[in-house]
């Protein structure tokens, strides 16, 4: 079995190297794909990251009705964070927001009473819920009628931004992942094709479907594997590239380290799958044919 | 599927009205005959006859659509796709091409074939050497097949063909390529396999070599047999 399995992966090899041309065809397709896709990917993940983040620095400002009581604050407190699309919701004290406003503005505070209400900042899990999140606060009963306040245009601008980035990510995802799917494909087909002969000889001495099979799965894993680690490379080079842009650009932006072992192990395995996968494939229609 | 020794009585195949039709065409039209063990038939006529479709109902390579085809008493119909690699090891198949790989050596090429159906390392290096033996071309056991002659290339897939020891050769025109001279000595190399024990079945428009043969023939036309010769030894 062991000696048998030698045979079959080293068939793989000498398919991979006699075959240089469609291997390195194939290789390469890999890497273009997954390096687009993945890079894609890549951006992807730091701008959802980046967007989930973007939530949490808008807020907007609940203002109290005047005189509520602690225990009212507190229970208001509690209200708005069970509110859909309310990351946090922290109180702030009339007294701190005067003290505050005393020391940006001393002359124009001075020998006035406190005027401020007790607030809560709100801030938000979900840009698209804003809307609803501001009715459902404006209906308890602590807070000031029409004391919501937030910038809505801005944050029209930045929800809608933010979906077309999604939008584009999973299109253009999507679009590229059935791309590479076919090249790689057509890359196995051509091995497959150029190879005729020794599937015939197999057939013919009477290897089963198996053995057969086997190396071109095999040689299909390979060539997405090697795909997949070019195209952990060619990111890896595009984020250090763009890492070394932004800081001379002084930019504020940061990239954050590139997971070199863990782009290497997702590369490779996502490559090594999608290749044997395709064999499989395009190995269904040719053995069709040389039965 | 074993196939059993010459000597056991039943005969090795049997077509019984067997039919074989491709959307429009038909390959086979209701042809029977009977080939005992040991034997030595040629089934000639022109290209498209159906007389290489009868080698390849046998090697489960095409199926029939109608009549039976029994090999050593089992219907080919029956036997499940899974079961056909099984049943091609009982038999050698020569194609008309050779279908050598040509970057590898003559050893390579039959060794390939050997370790295919899952040979060890060890019985290859045993039996290549004399299975090249058997067809006198051990002699040219490291030349590429680019490097020999049509006889000699034919040689080398009659040698792949008898990797599983088979008692039923299939041979599909193997002088289809060759001169007078080589063809005359691939069906004497076939015939000296045959008086070993092994059934030979040989697809051929090359009347010459087979009238020089003296074997049984069974002639077809259209895909239906038109004539049936018995062997001289055996009429």
């Amino acid at each position: 079995m062991l000696d048998h399995l030698v045979f079959l992966i080293g068939e793989a090899f000498v398919a991979l190297r006699r075959n240089r041309m469609l291997s390195f065809a194939a290789v390469s397709t890999v890497a273009v794909s997954l390096y687009l896709l993945g890079g894609l990917g890549y951006v992807y993940l730091r701008v959802s990251a980046f967007a989930e983040r973007i939530p949490g620095q808008f807020d907007m400002r609940v203002f109290l009705k005047e005189g509520v009581t602690f225990d009212q604050i507190r229970s208001t407190a509690r209200r708005i964070r069970s509110v859909d699309g309310v990351a946090d919701a922290r109180h702030i004290p009339r007294e701190i927001a005067w003290r505050k406003m005393r020391e940006q503005m001393p002359k124009e505070t001075e020998g006035l009473e406190n005027p401020l209400p007790d607030a809560f900042k709100v801030t938000l899990s979900d840009l698209g819920k804003a809307d609803s999140v501001r009715a459902a606060i404006q209906r308890i009963e602590t807070v000031e009628p029409n004391g919501i306040v937030y910038d809505e245009a801005a944050r029209q601008y930045l929800d809608q931004g933010l979906r077309f980035l999604r939008w584009l990510g999973g299109t253009l995802g999507g679009l590229l992942l059935v791309t590479a799917g076919v090249l790689i494909y057509n890359a196995i087909q051509l091995t497959v094709v150029a190879r005729a002969r020794e599937l015939r000889i197999m057939r013919l001495v009477g290897a089963t479907g198996f053995t057969v099979g086997t190396p071109f799965v095999i040689e299909g894993a390979l060539q997405g594997l090697f795909g997949g680690a070019l195209a952990n490379v060619l990111v890896w080079m595009s984020h250090t590239h763009l890492q070394q842009r932004l800081a001379s650009l002084q930019a504020t932006a940061d990239l954050g380290p590139y997971p070199v072992a863990m782009g290497f192990a997702a590369f490779c395995g996502a490559g090594a799958i999608y290749g044997a996968v395709c064999s499989l494939l395009s190995l269904r229609r040719a053995m069709r044919q040389t039965t | 599927m074993d196939l059993p020794p010459p000597s056991s009585g039943r005969p090795l195949v049997v077509f019984d009205r067997v039919e074989v039709k491709y959307s429009e065409t038909v390959a086979l039209d209701g042809v029977s005959f009977e080939v005992q063990k040991g034997e030595f038939v040629f089934f000639v006529g022109r290209t498209g006859a159906g007389k290489s479709t009868i080698l390849k109902v046998i090697s489960r390579e095409v199926q029939h659509t109608g009549g039976r085809a029994l090999l050593d008493g089992r219907e080919l119909g029956e036997v499940r796709p899974r079961e056909v690699p099984h049943l091609r090891r009982q038999m050698g198949i020569v194609p008309q091409d050779f279908a050598l790989l040509p970057s590898k050596r003559v050893w390579e090429n039959v060794a390939y074939a050997m370790r295919a159906i899952g040979a060890s390392s060890r019985e290859v290096r045993r039996k290549v050497p004399e299975i090249l033996e058997r067809v006198s071309i051990g002699h040219r056991a490291d030349a590429f097949p680019h490097q020999l002659s049509g006889g000699e290339q034919q040689r080398v897939a009659i040698a792949r063909a008898l990797i599983n020891n088979p008692l039923l050769l299939l041979a599909d025109e193997p002088t289809g390529n060759l001169d007078p001279e080589h063809s005359i000595e691939i069906m004497e190399l076939l015939a000296q396999l045959n008086v070993r024990g092994t059934t030979v079945l040989v697809a051929s428009h090359d009347m010459l070599v087979v009238e020089r043969m003296d074997k049984r023939v069974i002639r077809l036309e259209s895909g239906r047999i038109v004539e049936a010769e018995e062997e001289a030894g055996l009429a």
